[in-house]
């Protein structure tokens, strides 16, 4: 027994640099998957093809001898594009958001394997953003951990200020009452494509970060991408809330560092990796039934029911 | 000013349940005018003020709005001029929001909104201000979650957000109809109290005979599509809840329930 803690606890300490460089970088697909679901209330499934979107045109572009910047801003743009899509499917054809992202995504994988030409594709050896962090080793986790710790700052902050311009509050009216929103003056579609265009953005960010992080990108990386960011956001609500903007802000980030150190803790107290789906899934679907079932024990009052655009 | 031009709207139009909404309907109301727009469930009222507000695009007729054609515009190009107090509490605020943010959004319906701070401290003290007018404590739940207030907080606050900026045409979408008899006519109070120091051009609608005896300038009766009669002036100061019931095409006990 105390073997067996012994030999967790350190390959789980081993790990924790390389566990927190890879949860920050996934702090964006989180982001990505919380501003249509919190701030827009538009469940959306195109972080699924997003992610690896930014991770396959990034990975081109790093190739093709492009500069790291260049390609990080060649997947801003195309997953800004496909969160547009699905946006535009939603409002135009009035199909159900949820379905609308499932189209964008399956499409994606086509897209994405157009754009490699292959299944995976290695850049191992280009140069990446990580390779220009000073005083540190290039190609050890601490320089990702400063590289990737900046960005999460700076963009925590600009979206922190967004939201509570009036152009952002704006936004989350949107989110909030789309029928009072658009009463006020409020252009519900532009708020809406806008919205969830910089949140495909944030999901193709961070595959182009983990592309430069891993060295090579694959068209399968995001499988499983949407409910590991969902069970990261829900861990995020939990320790720091949601009830105000920042806090809101805040949870993807913060969810992301603690839900990647925990699945890092499991796999080293040698739970097979296969299982690890499920487990997650049972998570996300114990804190989504929770509320319900509180209410159901009579504890506390019924919570009002989350309201979704349909 | 609000001009409505042969506005005409069939649903479900060729088809065996075809219902003609608005037919042919011609209203003028005049600038600082309050008008009272009563008529049977399936008159046309509804769709005369979505027309108006533009969540419902008319087949053919016209809107205008101090002489500017708003026909085409839709509902948050339209809400520069009108602003609209709803029936359902729920709908005329953003629930997840705090009292100070649908404060803010309301401010900015006829202005465009821009990278600056939203709730600045002058803003504050401004909106303190206002909903100190209605005597409910609002001004000091500033940043109190909206979904935490009562039907009719919410509705008094509504209603403070729509006259705020002097809009030119407001519409009032029963907006008593969900709250108590006390509740209602606390917001009623402020409701015309607000439309009679800034002279807001008004059109109400409501179910309440009462409510359209003792308030407005005029009573518009809606049927079939069109109004059916007008009631103004001399003959409006004289105008008695039976006198109104007597009109309806089909008499109904609730009728004079309400009133």
């Amino acid at each position: 027994m105390i073997d067996f803690l012994q030999t967790t606890l350190t390959s789980f300490v081993a790990l924790i640099p390389v566990t927190l460089a890879q949860s920050l970088i996934l702090g964006f697909v989180v982001a990505g998957i919380m501003i249509p679901f919190r701030m827009l209330s538009f469940p959306d499934l195109t972080s699924e093809g997003a992610f690896p979107l930014g991770g396959c045109v990034c990975g081109v572009a790093l190739a093709s001898g492009l500069g790291p910047l260049t390609a990080i801003g060649l997947a801003l743009l195309t997953g800004f594009i496909a969160g547009c899509c699905t946006a535009f499917i939603h409002l135009r054809f009035r199909i159900h958001t949820l379905l609308a992202g499932i189209l964008v995504m399956t499409m994606l994988y086509s897209v994405n394997l157009r754009i490699m030409g292959r299944s995976n594709l290695s850049v191992f050896g280009t140069e990446t953003i990580f390779d220009w962090v000073p005083f540190v080793q290039p190609g050890f986790p601490l320089a990702k951990i400063l590289a990737v710790g900046v960005i999460t700052l700076a963009i925590f902050l600009a979206l922190n200020f967004f939201f509570t311009t009036e152009k952002g509050t704006a936004v989350r009216a949107v989110g909030a009452n789309p029928v009072m929103a658009e009463a006020q003056g409020i252009n519900v579609w532009a708020a809406t494509i806008g919205g969830i265009g910089l949140a495909g953005a944030f999901s193709a960010f961070s595959g182009a970060l983990m592309v430069q992080s891993q060295g090579f990108a694959d068209v399968n990386m995001g499988l499983g991408i949407l409910i590991n960011g969902l069970a990261a956001l829900m861990i995020g609500e939990a320790i720091v809330g949601k009830a105000t903007v920042w806090r809101q802000l805040l949870a993807p980030f913060a969810g992301a560092m603690v839900y990647y150190q925990l699945v890092s803790l499991c796999l080293a107290a040698g739970m097979p990796p296969p299982d690890l789906k499920l487990a997650t899934g049972a998570f996300v679907l114990l804190m989504l039934a929770l509320p319900t079932l509180r209410a159901a024990r009579g504890r506390q009052a019924a919570t009002p029911r989350e309201s979704f655009r349909e | 000013m609000l001009e409505i031009r042969a506005a005409r709207k069939v649903f479900y139009r060729g088809q065996p349940d075809e219902k003609i909404a608005l037919n042919g309907l011609d209203l003028t109301l005049n600038s600082g005018e309050f008008g009272v727009v009563i008529g049977s469930n399936g008159a046309g009222k509804s769709s005369m003020l979505n027309a108006i507000s533009g969540s419902l695009a008319l087949d053919s007729g016209q809107i205008l709005i101090n002489g500017e054609d708003m026909t085409g515009l839709p509902v948050h190009k339209r809400a520069k001029r009108i602003a609209r107090v709803f029936q359902d509490p729920m709908l005329g605020t953003a629930a997840s929001m705090t009292v100070a943010e649908n404060m803010l959004l309301a401010e900015l319906r006829n202005s465009r909104r821009t990278l600056r701070h939203g709730l600045n401290a002058k803003r504050l003290t401004d909106y303190r201000e206002r909903l100190a007018i209605l005597g409910l404590g609002l001004e000091d739940r500033l940043n109190t979650r909206v979904d935490l207030l009562s039907g009719g907080q919410r509705q008094s606050l509504s209603l403070i957000m729509a006259v705020g900026g002097s809009p030119d045409l407001l519409l009032l979408d029963e907006h008593t109809a969900a709250l108590d008899p006390r509740t209602a006519d606390i917001v009623m109070e402020a409701t015309v109290r607000a439309v009679e120091a800034l002279k807001l051009t008004t059109l109400m609608v409501t179910h309440n005979m009462q409510h359209a005896v003792d308030f407005g300038h005029r009573v518009i009766m809606l049927n079939a599509g069109r109004v059916h009669l007008e009631i103004g002036g001399e003959e409006k100061t004289n105008v008695t809840v039976p006198d109104l019931i007597g009109h309806f095409a089909t008499k109904t006990d609730s009728m004079l329930l309400a009133s």
